[in-house]
């Protein structure tokens, strides 16, 4: 038991993650990834909801009527988002105009429903509850490498300290324009996966379609 | 050049499967083809035969750029002498005005022979750069993947260099020409399976991660402290009529003799390089006339719908054609054959969007005064779906015709 | 299903009902609902001051940073009492008591038909203006005069770009120029945040001697005597230059706040 739990834990940062291997919640990750305190919030607020979103209907699952267990998790995510959202604004003004709707998008993040729909459903409330922290910090991770990059490059800070002084404020370093625009993080993103694959080639799909080789002599 | 054959001969078998440098083949190759046809024939059906093959197509569109080439040269180095005249002895500073003057070609604006050759000196720089870090690339990928270097950056490189600005930080240009060749096209595949035109990808990466450097008013003409706007910002700015202020008519804009990327400015050397495409048949002309009819059916419907505050509206479509990299875009982006639809039909509506979307985006968006670039790239995404609607609507056609 | 016998309770009936049962299912979704509406409510309700308190502290903090007068970790609603809020009709340039300047919301007032009106010279895009504006006031110790901050806004390349002006007590020398919300392109407009660029601002001049308004936004070098009213434009930010030009221009002009200075030089308000 043990075990799994801590699969539930550890796979979704490499092996299962959800961003580079599923796909899912890619918009926050290009919107609020220019910089790493932001990125680092909102890893940490995504993780607190999917972790209790996932954990409280794992305790209602055996309540929750087929017709509308959507709503139902909908329900249950977004009363998590507000409350998020009421504490940030609360206590973390500054951070929380620069996540803006962003926070209010956790609502839609396909990895939220995602574990609540594919594992919440069928399991225990500890295991949700531990797969959700997991798939909250395989998420957290991406944002951070992303933001690491986007700001290290893109303003030459890092947490908003100056490591790279930049031309405008009388440094050598000519940013990177394009890194701040949300964009970039496609870019970022694919190379993340390619190198992911690269190291563990499981990860990459079986081909569709295999193109013949030619016979040359 | 016997001993030439001798010494390939020699060495050969080093670099076949087994072979100690196996790894190394792709190099071997590269070297190889470039002086002699390769020996390798195919054996199975289908055969296909034309006196055209992948490299005759790219010496060709290489040669097609010439024209261009050395018009920038001389339009780069007149834009800089003229400047430097204007400006007065101490603006004479670096290492190629040092050179110009120590092997006596002076600065002068109206010799020929300086102003070339003050191109040359801005040009040769970026080429080099632009070789040496994307043959880098194409080389490692080409060893790690095995496959071979294809003549295609050769086309790639000198496209690339073409349309970035003459006073582009020479870091710059080796990261631009990076981005192009890994991300727009090895991750792909290599040549022949990207989707975007690497050359633009390149030039895309640079606008969007340096615009000071890109954009603006002081990038064109490469003298420190010399400032002059490109046409179309000029255009955006005051319109058509302002333009005649700094002294640009259509027909010095059609010649090309002004504000621009190294070698865009000159709408004639394009033409010249876009009839030796399509009379050798590399360019197809459907692309060429759906670019133009998509310009100029867009540009007069917005010279009928007009704005008071929007200059641009009023910008006749041949103006839009002289004017920014129109031109060169047509004649060396829309034709290229891999990014573009492969379908007769498709390629029509493939060069109608390029022509719309140019003139959407220098007239509509306030941001872009130029918009060959992204209309291009644009459009090259589109180019499989287009292409993927007409193979669709054949087959609907042909089915209710057997049905 | 077995059929709910008659001799059992309520509740027992009740529990024997599969979950996907229709009342089970409107239970559930009313429950649920009940229970998470509590939760946000008393969430809301509950950090609703502090957050309140936060924008109130965020606009303040603006005010004091374009006054010069905020350090790190000064107390900000303390500092900010030595302004002095007053609400001035644009108009007449005088300050009004139709309006409350405590409860006064300068922006929910400019969509409001009552308090604003359409412009048909809106050369900062704004669109509607409201005809009452919060105006903060800073005075010395000897009660005159100090400091004047004008709020502004007007639109860029990509957004609307709020900011405040400080003025010196003569209302035409610039003490400094803030902006505090804004979209505009990362690294080229939004450098209106780069405080080598508002730096240009200090000491600057809106007026010459005639009363002509003469400052700018602009690119290059100024033409001899107007260094005084030339601030040079943002980098590669064409367009987010001449939205500040206009916007400046706009607030300081005859539609903004010049019947305003005009009374406050002439000691009339």
């Amino acid at each position: 038991m043990a075990q799994t739990r801590r699969t539930y834990l550890v796979d979704p940062l490499v092996d299962n993650n959800p961003i580079t291997l599923q796909v899912l919640g890619i918009c926050s990750a290009l919107a609020v990834t220019s910089s790493l305190q932001v990125s680092f919030v909102m890893a940490l607020a995504v993780t607190f909801v999917t972790a209790f979103a996932s954990m409280f209907i794992s305790m209602l699952r055996n309540h929750i009527p087929g017709s509308i267990r959507i709503i139902v998790q909908m329900v249950i995510i977004a009363s998590l988002v507000i409350l998020v959202d009421q504490i940030l604004k609360a206590y973390l003004f500054e951070i929380s105009k620069t996540l803006s709707v962003f926070v209010g998008l956790i609502i839609t993040n396909c990895i939220v429903m995602g574990r609540a729909e594919a594992f919440a459903m069928k399991n225990p409330p500890i295991d949700s509850f531990i797969d959700g922290v997991g798939n909250g910090l395989g998420y957290g991770l991406i944002l951070m490498l992303v933001g690491f990059v986007r700001e290290l490059f893109g303003s030459g800070t890092l947490f908003g300290i100056t490591v790279l002084p930049t031309v405008n404020n009388g440094g050598w370093y000519v940013p990177n324009g394009m890194l701040l625009l949300p964009p970039s993080a496609f870019f970022i993103i694919g190379l993340i996966i390619w190198a992911f694959r690269t190291w563990k080639p499981e990860q990459v799909e079986e081909r569709e379609f295999r193109i013949q080789e030619a016979e040359a002599h | 050049m016997k001993m030439l054959r001798g010494v390939f001969d020699k060495i050969e078998p080093n670099f076949e499967k087994g072979g100690k440098y196996e790894k190394y083949f792709a190099l071997y190759e590269a070297v190889e083809s470039f002086f002699y046809s390769p020996k390798t024939v195919s054996t199975v059906a289908p055969h296909a035969r034309s006196y055209t093959d992948m490299k005759r197509i790219m010496i060709y569109v290489f040669l097609a750029t010439m024209p261009c080439l050395f018009f920038g040269m001389w339009n780069t180095g007149h834009g800089a002498n003229v400047a430097l005249a204007a400006l007065g002895e101490e603006a004479h500073t670096g290492w190629r005005i040092g050179l110009m003057q120590w092997l006596g070609f002076g600065l002068n604006p109206d010799n020929i022979l300086s102003s070339m050759f003050h191109g040359f000196l801005w040009f040769l720089p970026i080429y080099v750069v632009t070789m040496v870090v994307g043959l880098f690339w194409e080389i490692l990928f080409a060893v790690i993947r095995g496959h071979e270097v294809n003549e295609g950056f050769f086309v790639t490189s000198i496209l690339y260099v073409l349309i970035v600005p003459a006073s582009t930080p020479l870091w710059q240009v080796a990261l631009g020409i990076s981005f192009g060749v890994v991300i727009g096209k090895e991750v792909f595949g290599g040549t022949g399976k990207n989707f975007l035109n690497p050359a633009l990808v390149a030039r895309a990466f640079l606008y969007f991660a340096y615009p000071a450097q890109m954009s603006g008013d002081s990038v064109w003409t490469p003298v420190d402290g010399f400032s002059g706007a490109t046409a179309l910002g000029i255009t955006a700015a005051n319109g058509v009529e302002g333009l005649a202020e700094y002294d640009i008519s259509f027909w010095s804009a059609f010649w090309g003799n002004m504000q621009g990327s190294f070698g865009e400015t000159s709408v004639v050397m394009c033409m010249i390089g876009l009839a030796f495409l399509l009379v050798t048949k590399i360019a197809n002309w459907r692309l060429v006339a759906g670019c133009v009819a998509g310009t100029v059916v867009f540009a007069t419907l917005l010279n009928i719908i007009g704005s008071d505050t929007n200059p641009m509206f009023s910008m006749p479509f041949w103006w839009h054609m002289v004017l920014g990299g129109w031109a060169f875009g047509l004649a060396f982006m829309v034709t290229e054959p891999v990014t573009a639809s492969h379908t007769n039909v498709g390629r029509f509506w493939y060069g109608a969007l390029i022509g719309f979307m140019v003139v959407m985006i220098r007239v509509i968006n306030p941001a872009f005064p130029e918009g060959m670039m992204l209309a291009i790239l644009f459009a090259n995404i589109f180019a499989p779906l287009i292409d993927w609607f007409v193979v669709r609507a054949n087959i609907s056609r042909r089915a209710k015709r057997n049905a | 299903m077995p059929e709910p016998d008659d001799t059992q309770g309520f509740l027992a009936r009740w529990k024997a009902l599969p979950v996907d049962s229709v009342p089970k299912t409107i239970f559930v979704a009313a429950a649920l609902c009940l229970f998470c509406s509590m939760v946000v409510a008393f969430a809301a309700v509950n950090l609703r001051p502090t957050q309140e308190a936060n924008k109130l502290k965020d606009k303040q903090l603006n005010i004091l940073q374009v006054a010069g007068l905020y350090e790190e970790g000064i107390d900000i609603p303390e500092a900010f009492a030595a302004f002095e809020p007053q609400v001035v009709n644009l108009e007449t340039g005088t300050f009004t008591e139709e309006v409350d300047a405590a409860n006064f919301d300068d922006r929910a007032a400019a969509s409001d038909p009552g308090l604003s009106r359409p412009l048909d010279d809106d050369p900062a895009g704004i669109g509607r203006q409201s005809r009452f504006k919060t105006v903060y006031l800073l005075r010395d110790d000897a009660g005159d005069l100090d400091k004047i901050i004008l709020p502004i806004h007007g639109y860029g390349l990509w957004s609307t770009l709020y900011g405040f002006i400080a003025l010196e007590s003569n209302g035409n020398d610039i003490f400094g120029l803030q902006f505090y919300e804004h979209a505009e392109t990362p690294g080229l407009g939004a450098e209106v945040d780069n405080p080598r660029w508002k730096a240009m601002w200090p000491g600057k001049a809106l007026r010459d001697e005639n009363g002509e308004l003469k400052i700018t936004v602009a690119k290059g070098v100024p033409s001899s005597g107007m260094e005084q009213f030339h601030v040079d434009a943002l980098a590669g930010a064409t367009l987010t230059s001449v939205g500040v030009d206009n916007l400046v221009r706009f607030w300081m002009g005859e539609n903004g706040f010049a019947p305003f200075l005009e009374n406050l030089k002439a000691g009339d308000v």
